[in-house]
């Protein structure tokens, strides 16, 4: 066996790996606007909720999706400038003694929203809603910005040795592109 | 010669060290090297993989509490794992290629490796995958089997519990709720003058019910009223948040939300008044309160956790099941190049020495004793090496021993050759004629002195009996000197022997001398001769020197007187004796003294024969003048002369030479009855730097006794003559350091040949 088969071996493994982690989730709906007093953005995950992942979230599975938002300066010839990162996530719990969804979402004061309806919990767990990203004051007057989002899942709590066994099965893995939107103040 | 034997047995020595030296590194030092390191690399690897698989376990059982990213950690280490595994097989593969590689090629020993590996792959092989489908088996069936029994069933009927008893509560709690929503409506208790009046109604309903709470909101989600059990009255109790008050109401009319506090779970339901509208129609909300004691709580949400986890083992069956086979094939496949990768390590151990020894015996086998193995390993074959090794230094210094002594041998042999050729030379030169004979009477050895002496050629005579080679009277002497050799004490023995060879008249003097080895057995005998022909001549000659002396000087001196008397008596009384027989013997007598003083001058000529004063001259002159003075009075002969060559100047006695040639032809002219001829010739042999001179005539010849006495004085064949001519010419030819000898003329008559020095 020489070097080149290896190599290519070694390829088809790493690729086959990255295969299982594709699947078709995208942003929509993504919306910047403001307050008196602050930028807000909504945006929607679609294609996040797969038959394997309702499954196993009516199964009990808590399951978090992870939105990471980005805000830019854009400037040209240098590098844009990083006014602020956020990371938001949506977590939900299926409760089957109360046949309810339990829907968490870090950037919301009020306590977890209890639903008893799929739709409803799928609801919540992919939209974003009035989310603050900067107080207006930060930012210039006709000034070039750029907002870029991402969601992703970024956890499955399975019992036990259970995480072992997505490294060889992979279920229900998503990550989506970097979404962005340019606007000047 | 001893300190000869130790220079070799140093070379041999010092050969046999750098032989050794060169044969330590049979197997390189390459190769071995590569070998460790492959071997190193092999155990570093499942080293590795183990600690590897350890480290995933440990990781597994940390779960999430372990800071770093779990997913990246396992990718990374299962991804190593991967790899390591893949160099194993590669290993493996790289081994197998060789092996195939080497069993192409006939490498000596692959096919004891080739049976070896099969054994150990075969043996490695059958139990692992009588255990890997054994434990797939076994795993498929204890899975099917957790799934099968029916704790599904019991964990769902025990839910179907939890969630009966959450409904039952919510059911209860309508019920009341339908009737106190009725009362306050109907009493119109809402009214804000009745205020009092609903809390003591709420607190009625609560004693009344054995409701653990109650409340009043009203539409703008303020708490008006309510009333707590007597459990519940020390602890905390908040409101319901407008939200949730807000939010729709599902058609039967009530809704529960529930909480944990610590003294359990409260479970409040929700309702509108009038009982049935929507929230934003309500006039007001009923809440009902009920506490679910700590620990059936608990076991509440024991149950749920149990049910969820059941539930999701059974999602992730088909994950486990692959996972299990995933990681049990892994193993299987590590178990079997690891024992295949043995098996090729076990393999080499074996027959690597093996296939040294094979080699090593083969070069053995091509006369190679210089194969020295190195020690490679130590058990029986180690043993076996060792006894090879043992072997070949064996031979090799018994070789090396031989070669020795052969060469010891070939020394000898040629001192030995070299002592014999001395001899012969010595044999060769001497000059005396030497003949050997083995015991059996044949004749061994003949030196040159003897083949030129006897005129023979030693290749006709040797390993011939005497008995053949000799007749009539030598053989009967021959005969009697052996016998009296062996029969007397005494080794040796001495006689004269006279023969004729080629005509030719040979004294010799014989010493005869038997050969007895260290044993005193008959070896055979030595014959020494020495040719005495010339010097019994040459004694001969001086001996009648001196009787023709004595004679000449005794018969002379008398020889006057008488004379003197004769021709006394014959003055004085010749006249007075007048008769004539008184003259003619008185004449006689004078004739006869005059006789006999010739014949005395011819011995006084002979016995003061001059010596020769030679000088250079031509010959074939001298020739033709002696021919001259025949010619003319013989004319019935003829006359030849012939000179072959260039004749060179010789030095020589002109006047004896002419009375040489004289002597011979008139001996030749006395042999020669009637008619006949006379050759002479004359011949110039470079080689031997000699002229030789023949006189050949076709007289009546010289028999064979004659030829012995030809040369000595006083032999004649003729009637008249003192035969003192040839003996004149002998001694000439002697003076001039020549040669004369007579032979028989073909085919008749006789031939003396005289050789001269250049």
């Amino acid at each position: 066996m020489n070097r080149k088969s290896l190599v290519l071996l070694f390829g088809i493994i790493f690729c086959v790996q990255n295969l299982a982690f594709a699947q078709n989730a995208t942003l929509t709906n993504i919306i910047v606007t403001n307050t008196r007093d602050d930028l807000l953005v909504y945006l929607n995950v679609e294609g996040a909720f797969t038959e394997k992942m309702k499954k196993a979230i009516s199964s009990g599975v808590s399951t978090t999706f992870s939105y990471y938002l980005s805000f830019y300066q854009v400037r040209n010839l240098w590098l844009d400038n990083n006014i602020e990162d956020i990371k938001v996530t949506n977590t939900i719990k299926y409760n089957n003694l109360k046949e309810e969804y339990i829907v968490k979402r870090s950037w919301e004061k009020s306590g977890p929203q209890v639903t008893k309806s799929f739709d409803e919990a799928k609801k919540l767990m992919s939209e974003i809603d009035s989310l603050k990203i900067v107080p207006l004051k930060q930012l210039e007057k006709g000034t070039h910005y750029q907002l870029r989002a991402k969601a992703q899942l970024s956890k499955v709590t399975l019992p036990f040795y259970l995480h072992y066994v997505l490294f060889f099965v992979s279920l229900w893995d998503f990550e989506t592109d970097w979404y962005t939107v340019d606007f000047i103040y | 010669m001893v300190y000869r034997r130790l220079h070799l047995l140093k070379q041999i020595v010092i050969m046999n060290i750098k032989r050794r030296k060169k044969t330590a590194s049979f197997i390189s030092e390459e190769e071995m090297k590569r070998r460790k390191r492959e071997v190193v690399i092999s155990i570093s690897i499942i080293a590795v993989v183990a600690l590897l698989t350890f480290v995933e376990n440990r990781i597994i059982h940390f779960g999430a509490d372990i800071p770093v990213s779990n997913t990246i950690l396992m990718f990374i280490l299962i991804n190593i794992n991967l790899l390591l595994l893949l160099l194993l097989i590669f290993l493996v593969f790289r081994n197998l290629v060789k092996l195939l590689y080497d069993r192409k090629r006939k490498v000596m020993g692959t096919k004891l490796r080739t049976r070896l590996v099969v054994a150990f792959i075969a043996l490695s092989l059958l139990p692992t995958i009588v255990l890997f489908f054994f434990s797939i088996n076994f795993i498929t069936t204890s899975i099917e089997f957790w799934f099968n029994v029916p704790v599904e069933q019991a964990l769902e009927n025990s839910l179907d519990v939890g969630r009966s008893l959450y409904w039952h509560t919510e059911e209860r709690n309508r019920f009341f709720m339908e009737r106190i929503s009725y009362q306050i409506t109907t009493k119109k208790l809402l009214d804000t003058n009745n205020k009092k009046a609903l809390s003591r109604y709420v607190q009625v309903v609560q004693r009344e019910f054995n409701f653990n709470a109650i409340e009043i909101y009203a539409d703008n989600a303020t708490r008006i009223t309510f009333a707590l059990a007597p459990e519940l009255e020390d602890k905390r109790f908040d409101v319901i948040s407008a939200d949730n008050l807000q939010k729709e109401i599902p058609p039967k009319g009530v809704r529960t939300v529930s909480e944990r506090i610590p003294s359990g779970e409260l479970i409040r339901t929700i309702g509108t008044i009038p009982f049935g509208s929507t929230p934003n129609n309500a006039q007001a909300f009923v809440v009902i309160a009920r506490l679910m004691p700590p620990d059936l709580a608990k076991k509440m949400s024991s149950i749920s956790r149990g049910f969820e986890e059941y539930q999701q083992i059974k999602l992730l069956k088909k994950p486990i099941q692959a996972t299990y086979y995933i990681t049990l094939s892994i193993v299987a496949l590590l178990v079997v190049f690891c024992s295949v990768w043995f098996g090729f390590y076990m393999a080499k151990t074996i027959s690597i020495p093996i296939r040294v020894l094979a080699e090593g015996i083969l070069r053995v086998k091509e006369g190679d004793l210089s194969v020295n193995i190195a020690m490679v390993a130590d058990d029986e074959i180690g043993t076996l090496v060792d006894s090879f090794n043992k072997m070949t230094r064996d031979l090799r210094i018994g070789r090396d021993q031989l070669e020795l002594s052969a060469r010891l041998l070939r020394e000898q042999n040629v001192e030995i050759e070299k002592r014999r050729q001395y001899m012969e030379i010595v044999l060769k030169n001497v000059s005396a004629g030497v003949i050997t004979l083995d015991a059996g009477g044949f004749i061994t050895t003949m030196n040159k002195s003897a083949e030129k002496m006897l005129n023979l050629k030693s290749e006709h005579i040797l390993r011939k009996s005497y008995k053949k080679l000799l007749d009539g009277q030598l053989l009967e002497l021959a005969e009697d000197v052996m016998e009296n050799l062996k029969s007397s004490r005494n080794d040796a023995a001495e006689l004269p022997l006279k023969l004729a060879i080629d005509g030719r008249p040979m004294s010799f003097i014989m010493h005869v001398n038997a050969l007895k080895d260290d044993a005193g057995q008959h070896m055979g005998m030595v014959m020494v001769f020495d040719d005495l022909t010339e010097l019994e001549k040459a004694q001969r000659m001086a001996a009648w020197r001196e009787v023709a002396r004595r004679i000449a000087h005794e018969v002379k001196n008398p020889l006057t007187p008488i004379s003197l008397s004769a021709q006394r008596l014959k003055r004085k009384y010749s006249d007075h004796i007048k008769e004539p027989v008184f003259d003619e013997c008185t004449q006689t007598i004078t004739d006869h003294v005059e006789l006999i003083r010739n014949l005395v001058d011819e011995f006084s000529s002979f016995a003061r024969f001059p010596t020769a004063n030679p000088k250079p001259d031509d010959l074939p002159p001298i020739i033709e003048e002696t021919l001259a003075l025949y010619k003319e009075g013989h004319p019935r002969i003829n006359f030849e002369f012939n000179v072959t060559d260039d004749i060179p100047v010789l030095n020589l006695d002109r006047q004896q030479i002419k009375q040489a040639m004289i002597n011979l032809v008139d001996n030749a002219i006395g042999s020669i009855r009637n008619e006949g001829s006379i050759v002479i010739s004359i011949a110039h042999d470079p080689i031997l730097k000699i002229v030789r001179i023949e006189i050949a005539d076709n007289g009546v010849g010289i028999s064979d006794e004659g030829k012995t006495r030809l040369f000595e004085p006083y032999f004649s064949t003729k009637k008249t003559g003192m035969g003192l001519g040839l003996t004149i010419v002998s001694t000439i030819i002697s003076d001039h350091n020549g040669m004369i000898r007579v032979q028989d003329n073909k085919p008749k008559g006789a031939k003396f040949v005289i050789e001269l020095p250049v």
